[in-house]
Formats: structure tokens, C-alpha cells, sequence
């Protein structure tokens, strides 16, 4: 087998977006791009055996300027992004290539606005110093903003309200990478990392400040959550998917490389911040543990399943950033084992809640219901994405949930522990809703005649559904590259197999625990149809209503407001405090922009200008 | 261990649970009955009860969901009991902690709520909404509960902690304000009054059970004995030290049993607020007094 460097790969890509912007309007161009994503991911896949000992892919391609060699070479854990975003694409692509294509117009924009992502994300990817990061940070601010504004409208406005977040981090990291020249003359990681203990303490506080807002922001940490939910909702179905799955992690690969691979975790335990009040660890923990809890809580109150997933977006992102930071080879592992295991249950659920919206017009939580009988595919694929999402076996979800609160546990953080519970088990509260509200409860008369998705859409979700299923049942397989991702870091390096880990003190072996499951649903079907007398299903209107009799005219479903009485007790907690903060930011700017645009655009701007630069000579000349 | 004498577990751990969790639900509803001066069901009434259920000429169904819940419920429960350490057989505890373990026994609720969910009748879907919402209450204590024993004992292996109990001391005396709360939790779990928010038969006509007859309300029954038998025996080995014999572990687990039973009779239903409020407001606060003595201890 041939080893492929990553020139090829970025020849593909190119291609890839030559054939999306030339013939993106095309029928058959949604397979060709499906089969390009498909050749990419396994370009990567095929020399993966090289990442795993170490080594590193690069590419000829390079500049020098300041004396500093910029040059793209993708390690293990770029390679592992790289496959999810491959992953990722190539699904959402073949979601949209096919009857689906055909309702939606601007086609060939998205297809090429998702080629520009896909390769603007491995530039990012297999970035080697800071100065590359720059570069490709900036290109996927720039490409996202485009993907997000795709559909116009509501979208467009939280694609406005993101580059604005975008701008503040982009600044944010800059200020940081001008502090690091300054004191190590360098950009490459090694030289920074080399060099970082020369800086004063309290620049080293700045820098990671600086470094964490910027690259938080792309995964909506708090206080900068805002703006991704309706971004990631508003869009058409495939790019939401590939949105949801991989863009925002982007800010978590840059945080996983600066934090663990640049400043070093020892670092980040020993700085502490003004006052010596909390250690940097902590708070970070914390925030992430915020970032967990309060998105999740969100996402409960929504009543559209899109915002709804979006939401949950953000607050598994907390998940991962808690499991990275926790210091601890368990925790590592599962921060970024939550990364390939949210791509794939997310962007599952993603294309279950759009193939109904496709269908029926809404992803409005109180206006469906009942489906499950109609679109029997898309509930299995939601019922197993809920289940990864929600964190309980067998799914992926679970076996990197479970690595994170084993690593809090054995850190000695019980409240962080407790903060990961309660943000599963909101989780676990709000998908049920979810998926009660979408295809279970009663059908309404409007759905009567529903119809499955076509086989293009629905072969990419069972395809995803069978991922979050089988990494799940072997969840080492991806342990094997997270575990060489940790020894090229230098970092402790986990105890695999392919069933999971040995800790010595509560060890986890997800092939016993998903065959027992197996094997006991098994008896259980055996109890359940075997014994006792055969079933008769009868009609939704056969039900108990108090003595009255339903007739298909009724509405007899339960799903406004789902949690009532835990709303009348944790609803003072809903404040909105940074939304008006932001929407008021917003309009500041947009305000601003109306401004100047109305005085470029008048005929006599001259005249404005002259007048400007009179106002302030006098000014000058006053002062 | 052979693969013989791990079939036999498999079969015997889940067949043991059910015949104790017989048991214990007819002292329940035998202690509740004296409570109540009435006599009380006869020794096989609960295992009566399921086979009548199950036989009955009626069985309705409301589609594929509503019996895979049930078969889910049943499995999630089936699995769990593999996973927890009896006296004489430890089954799969060394391949899963008493983490998995908790989110095992999450799997029958996803299964129950997914069957009723199926059913189309709101009251089974506000009865799940309360169940979930009981379930965000009561987990919360009891998480820390947990959290503050496996720090204590440094693991979180079930067996190591019964082994480190009996070379110690139970966990009731290393951490009472701990075993308290986790006490407390655990009466919730069980979903007697004061928490029995999500049956509420007056309002919502017993919520999830609505629309379930025949073998689905049977099946409801083996899983009500399966629940007990897992509750009483998480809690027997995270503060009771386990079982050294069959013969003391079962007098404990009737003892955690007991005790919820002998006070529930005396409350009325809570509403769902309050069953948050006081949920959050005591036992949480309990736990977290223990889980600080417990840190602070090193």
C-alpha cells in the first residue's frame, strides 16, 4: 500500500471545489462530490498507519516570510479531524445529491461553500505553527460565515451576529500571537513551547486568555454562546449536519493543540489567576462545566427540534473541553473521543429531524407527532441518536461520557463530576422530548399520508446510526489513535483494548456490556412474546380517554410546554442577560454600518468628508 | 471463570433478582397493608398477580414501540442485575463499574417512556414528563451520593468496595450523612409518597400504566420487583458492606427495604415542584455535607 503524502489530498480538494463551483447545478454532481469526500477520507484512511507510529503527512507546499517557514504537515490528531470532517461531508453530501437536491436552488453554492469548508478546515487541520493557524483560522471564519449565510433571512442574521464573535476572536488571537513574537521570535510550536517560560507570568495569564476567547468563540463557549444555535439551525439540512458535526470543533482542535500541546497542561495547573483566587485548571474547568450545564438547559426550553439540537451542540462541546482539561490520560481520551462520537450522532440526528421537516414542512416541536408509524427509518436513526446523545449504553456516547466522569472521579473533582451528571441528565430529558414530540405521541390528520424519506437521505443516516452503534459495541477503535495522539503529545497515554479501559479501579469493557445487553433484551422479548396470550393493535383512537370517545378531529397529544413543573422551578434561572448584552451589541453595529452606508451612498459624500475634515481640524486646532 | 459458569450467571443472577424482588414487593405490600389494619395479600399473590396479568385473553397493543419499550424495560433491568455483585457470584462487575451500572438503570426508563410515548395518551406522556422530572430530582442527591463513596473508597469497582468494606468498616459508619442521603434518594427512586408524582392516579389516571394491560402492566410488575431487588442491593454494598452469605445479604436488603415502606403510608403526594425543591433543597444538601466531610477527610 502506497503511502499518499498530503499533496494529494489537497489536489483533490481542489478538484473537489472546481467541480462544485463549475457544475454544482448538475444532477450527478452530488455523487461525484459524495465519492470525492469518500476518496479523501480514505487517502487519509489508508496512510493512517503512518499517523498512528508518529510520523506525520506533509505537503510541498510553503512560504516563508519573517524569517519564519510556514509548511502544512497533518499529525495524528489533525488526521483524526480530518476523518470526521471527511466523514462528515461525504454523508451530507450524499444526503443532498439526491431527490432532495431537487427542492432546493441555490445548490451549487452549497456544494461549493462545503467543498471551500471542508478544505479550509484541513488547511487548519494540518496547520504547524502558529502563523498556518492564523491563516487557515481566518479562511474557516470566512468560509463558515458564507455556509451559514447561505439560506439568507434568519440565518443571515446569525451569520452577521457570528462574524462579529469572529472579528472579536480573531483580534483576540492576534493580540496573543504579537505577545508570543515578541517574547520567543518564533511562531512554530515547538520554538513557543520552548520558550513560553520566558514570558512574565502575567503574560503567560494574557496569552491563554487571549488564545482561549479566540478560539472558544468558534465553539461557542460561555459567555460567547449566543450566536451558534440559530446559526447551526437556520441552514438547509446538509450543512447543518456537517455544521453541527464538525465545524465547531475546529475551536476545539486549535484550544486541544495551544492548551495540551503548546503550553502544556502543567503549565496551565501552576498559572493562576488575579489574586490567586482560582488556579487556571479550574476555571477552565468550570467554565467548561458551565458551558455544559446551561446550553443543555437551553436546549430544553426550545420547541424547535433544530434549535433544540443546535443547543446540545454547544453544551456536548463543554463535555469535551471538561474531559480535555481534566489532566488525565481517561480524561483526554474521552474529550476527544466525544469529538468523532458527537460528529456522528449529531449529524444522525440532524438529517432525522430535517427528513422530517422535509416531509412534512416543520420542525416545529408542537406540530408533529406520531410519525413513527410513517417514517419508521428516521425514528430508529433518531432513537439511536438520542440514546449516543443522551449518554447511556450502548451507544459511543456513553463510553466517552463515561471516560470523562471516571477521569473527574479519579482527579478528585466530585462537583465537576455532579456538573457532568446534570448535564446528561438534562440531556437526557430534552431529547426524550424530543423524539416524543417528533414520532411518538398521536399522528395528527395532516401526516396521514406521509411517506418515508427516499433512500438517499436515509442510507447516510443508518449509514451514521450503524457508526454510533458499532464505535459503541468497539469503542477501541478509536481509542487506538487517541491513545498514539496522547504519546505524540507527550502526555499519559490510556489503557486500551478494543472493548474499552482498564483503570484497575472500575474498569469498562463496552463488548460484555453491549453483548449482556444484547443478549438480555433477547430474554426480554423472550418473556415478553412467548409467554402469556398474542397481542391486537389497535388504533390510536382506542385509547382512555375518561369515558369520553376519540374521533380523528381530536387533538390528544401532549407536548407544549413538555416540563412544566420543572419549568415553574428553574425558570427564574433563565435570565437572557447575555442575549440582550449581545443583541444590543448587534443593533450597536448594525446601526453603525446603516450609517455609513447611507453616507456612501449619497451622491454628494464629498461633501460629508469635506465636512468631517473640517469638524476635526477645528477640533484639532481648539485643542 | 468458564463459559459454562458464565451462562449460569447470566441466567441466575436476573432468575435470583426477580424471586427476591417478589418477595420484597409482597413485604411491602404486606407491612403497608398492617399499616393500613387490613391483612394483607397472601404469600404468592405478587407472582399470582403477574401470571394472571400475562395470560389474560386481552392483550392490546399500540404498536411496535410500545412492545419494544417493554422488551427494552425488561432487558435494561435484566442487564443490570449481571453488573451487580451478589454473595457467591460477581457476574460481569469487573468488566463495568457502578457508573455503567447507574446508566444501565437509566435504560428501562428510556424504555418505559418510549412505550408509553408510543400509547398516545396524554396522560401516559405528562406521567413520563413527571418521571423524567422526578428523575432530574432525584438523581441529583444521589449522584453525589455516589460520588462522595467511590471517593471515599478511592474506587469504583463494586466488588472492591464491598471487599474494602469488610476489611473496614461498612460504609453506614464511615459515612452516615452519606448513607442519610443516599437513604432519602432511594425512597424517591422507588417512587413512593411522597414522590409518587408521575402515577398520581387522581390526576393523571396512573400516568404511565394508562395504557397498559395485560402482559405490558405484567411486565411492569416483574420490572417493579427487578428495580427494588437493584436499588436495595446498590445500596446494600455501597453501605452495608455487601453480602458475606446469602443469608445475611437478604435480611439487608429487606431492611433498606423496610424502612422507606414503614414511613411512606403516612404522606400524601407531593407536586412536582416541591418534590424538586425538597428534593434539591435536603438530601442534596446532605450529600454534599457528607461528600465535604468526605474531601475534607482526604
Amino acid at each position: 500500500m502506497s503511502v499518499l503524502d498530503l499533496d494529494h489530498v489537497f489536489f483533490l480538494l481542489i478538484v473537489n471545489i472546481g467541480i462544485a463551483v463549475l457544475w454544482g447545478n448538475r444532477p450527478f454532481v452530488g455523487k461525484i462530490l459524495t465519492l470525492l469526500y469518500i476518496l479523501e477520507g480514505l487517502s487519509i484512511l489508508t496512510s493512517y498507519h503512518v499517523l498512528l507510529s508518529g510520523a506525520v503527512l506533509s505537503s510541498s507546499l510553503t512560504f516563508t516570510v519573517m524569517q519564519q517557514t510556514v509548511q502544512w504537515q497533518l499529525g495524528v490528531s489533525g488526521g483524526f479531524f480530518a476523518l470526521i470532517t471527511f466523514m462528515a461531508a461525504g454523508l451530507a453530501t450524499w444526503f443532498s445529491s439526491g431527490v432532495w437536491a431537487r427542492s432546493y436552488a441555490p445548490i451549487r453554492l452549497l456544494h461549493s461553500y462545503m467543498a471551500l469548508n471542508v478544505a479550509a478546515m484541513l488547511l487548519l487541520l494540518a496547520s504547524n505553527d502558529f502563523l498556518g493557524l492564523f491563516i487557515a483560522w481566518e479562511l474557516v471564519s470566512l468560509v463558515s460565515f458564507l455556509i451559514i449565510a447561505i439560506n439568507g433571512g434568519r440565518s443571515a442574521k446569525a451569520a452577521y451576529s457570528y462574524i462579529l464573535y469572529a472579528f472579536l476572536g480573531a483580534m483576540a488571537i492576534l493580540l496573543a500571537l504579537i505577545i508570543i513574537w515578541n517574547a520567543t521570535n518564533s511562531f512554530s510550536y515547538v520554538e513557543v513551547r520552548h520558550h513560553w517560560s520566558t514570558m512574565s507570568v502575567n503574560r503567560q495569564l494574557i496569552v491563554v486568555l487571549l488564545l482561549i476567547t479566540g478560539f472558544g468563540i468558534k465553539m461557542a463557549i460561555l459567555p460567547f454562546h449566543r450566536w451558534q444555535a440559530p446559526a447551526y439551525a437556520y441552514v438547509p439540512a446538509p450543512v447543518a449536519a456537517f455544521l453541527g458535526a464538525i465545524s465547531s470543533r475546529m475551536g476545539l482542535f486549535a484550544l486541544f493543540i495551544v492548551l495540551l500541546q503548546v503550553v502544556g497542561i502543567d503549565v496551565i495547573q501552576t498559572l493562576w489567576l488575579p489574586f490567586e483566587i482560582i488556579n487556571m485548571q479550574t476555571f477552565l474547568l468550570w467554565l467548561a462545566a458551565l458551558t455544559l450545564i446551561i446550553p443543555t438547559f437551553i436546549a430544553l426550553r426550545q420547541t424547535d427540534a433544530r434549535l433544540l439540537l443546535a443547543w446540545h451542540g454547544i453544551g456536548q462541546g463543554g463535555f469535551m473541553l471538561l474531559g480535555i482539561l481534566s489532566a488525565n490520560a481517561l480524561g483526554t481520551a474521552g474529550g476527544i473521543m466525544h469529538v468523532f462520537n458527537h460528529a456522528s450522532y449529531q449529524a444522525a440526528l440532524f438529517f432525522a429531524v430535517f427528513s422530517v421537516s422535509y416531509r412534512t414542512g416543520t420542525a416545529d416541536l408542537d406540530r408533529l407527532g406520531g410519525l413513527v408509524t410513517r417514517m419508521p427509518i428516521s425514528f430508529t436513526v433518531m432513537l439511536v441518536g438520542i440514546i449516543g446523545l443522551a449518554g447511556l449504553p450502548p451507544m459511543n456516547g456513553f463510553v466517552s461520557k463515561w471516560l470523562i466522569y471516571k477521569a473527574l472521579l479519579d482527579e478528585g473533582m466530585p462537583l465537576l463530576f455532579l456538573a457532568a451528571v446534570i448535564g446528561t441528565l438534562g440531556t437526557i430529558l430534552s431529547v426524550y422530548k424530543l423524539i416524543h414530540n417528533t414520532f411518538l405521541g398521536q399522528l395528527r390528520l395532516e401526516h396521514e399520508n406521509i411517506k418515508e424519506v427516499p433512500w438517499s437521505m436515509s442510507i447516510p443516516m443508518m449509514i451514521l446510526a450503524s457508526i454510533v452503534f458499532i464505535t459503541g459495541y468497539f469503542p477501541g477503535l478509536l481509542l487506538e489513535s487517541i491513545a498514539a495522539m496522547q504519546s505524540t503529545l507527550g502526555i499519559s497515554v490510556v489503557d486500551y483494548h478494543l472493548g474499552g479501559v482498564n483503570t484497575g479501579k472500575g474498569n469498562l469493557n463496552m463488548i460484555v456490556v453491549v453483548s449482556t445487553m444484547l443478549m438480555a433484551i433477547g430474554m426480554g422479548a423472550l418473556i415478553f412474546f412467548v409467554l402469556g396470550n398474542p397481542r391486537k393493535q389497535v388504533t390510536q383512537w382506542d385509547n382512555y380517554a375518561g369515558g369520553h370517545f376519540l374521533t380523528s378531529d381530536m387533538r390528544y397529544q401532549y407536548s407544549h410546554n413538555f416540563y412544566p413543573g420543572l419549568m415553574r422551578v428553574i425558570s427564574p434561572l433563565y435570565r437572557n442577560t447575555i442575549f440582550w448584552l449581545e443583541s444590543a451589541i448587534v443593533s450597536t453595529v448594525q446601526f453603525m454600518a446603516h450609517i455609513s452606508y447611507a453616507l456612501f451612498m449619497q451622491a454628494n459624500y464629498l461633501l460629508y468628508l469635506i465636512l468631517l475634515v473640517v469638524i476635526s481640524l477645528l477640533w484639532v486646532l481648539a485643542v | 471463570m468458564s463459559g459454562q459458569h458464565i451462562f449460569l450467571e447470566l441466567i441466575l443472577m436476573p432468575l435470583l433478582a426477580f424471586m427476591i424482588g417478589l418477595f420484597l414487593v409482597l413485604m411491602m405490600r404486606k407491612v403497608r397493608a398492617r399499616i393500613e389494619r387490613r391483612v394483607g395479600p397472601p404469600f404468592l399473590q405478587p407472582l399470582w398477580d403477574i401470571i394472571k396479568l400475562y395470560v389474560k385473553k386481552m392483550q392490546i397493543s399500540h404498536g411496535v414501540i410500545h412492545d419494544l419499550g417493554i422488551i427494552m424495560l425488561l432487558g435494561g433491568y435484566i442487564t443490570a442485575e449481571v453488573f451487580l455483585p451478589v454473595p457467591g457470584m460477581s457476574g460481569f462487575t469487573s468488566q463495568g463499574d457502578i457508573i455503567t451500572l447507574i446508566y444501565l438503570m437509566m435504560v428501562p426508563s428510556l424504555g418505559l417512556a418510549l412505550g408509553v410515548g408510543q400509547c398516545a395518551n396524554p396522560n401516559g406522556s405528562i406521567g413520563i414528563s413527571r418521571a423524567l422530572t422526578a428523575m432530574l430530582a432525584y438523581d441529583i442527591p444521589f449522584i453525589v451520593v455516589i460520588a462522595g463513596a467511590c471517593l471515599y473508597y478511592g474506587t469504583t469497582d463494586l466488588t472492591e468496595i464491598i471487599a474494602l468494606q469488610k476489611s473496614q468498616q461498612w460504609g453506614l459508619l464511615s459515612m452516615p450523612i452519606l448513607a442519610l442521603a443516599g437513604l432519602i434518594a432511594i425512597h424517591a427512586m422507588l417512587g413512593k409518597e411522597p414522590f409518587e408524582i408521575y402515577v398520581a392516579p387522581a390526576e393523571i389516571a396512573t400516568g404511565p400504566m394508562v395504557e397498559m394491560s395485560g402482559k405490558y402492566l405484567g411486565s411492569l410488575f416483574v420490572m417493579q420487583c427487578l428495580q427494588i431487588y437493584t436499588i436495595t442491593v446498590l445500596y446494600t454494598s455501597l453501605f452495608l458492606g455487601g453480602g458475606y452469605t446469602w443469608f445475611d445479604f437478604i435480611p439487608k436488603l429487606f431492611l433498606v427495604a423496610l424502612l422507606p415502606v414503614m414511613i411512606t403510608v403516612i404522606f400524601p403526594r407531593y407536586k412536582t415542584d416541591d418534590v424538586l425543591r425538597w428534593l434539591w433543597k435536603w438530601p442534596t444538601g446532605l450529600a454534599l455535607l457528607g461528600l465535604a466531610i468526605v474531601v475534607l477527610q482526604g
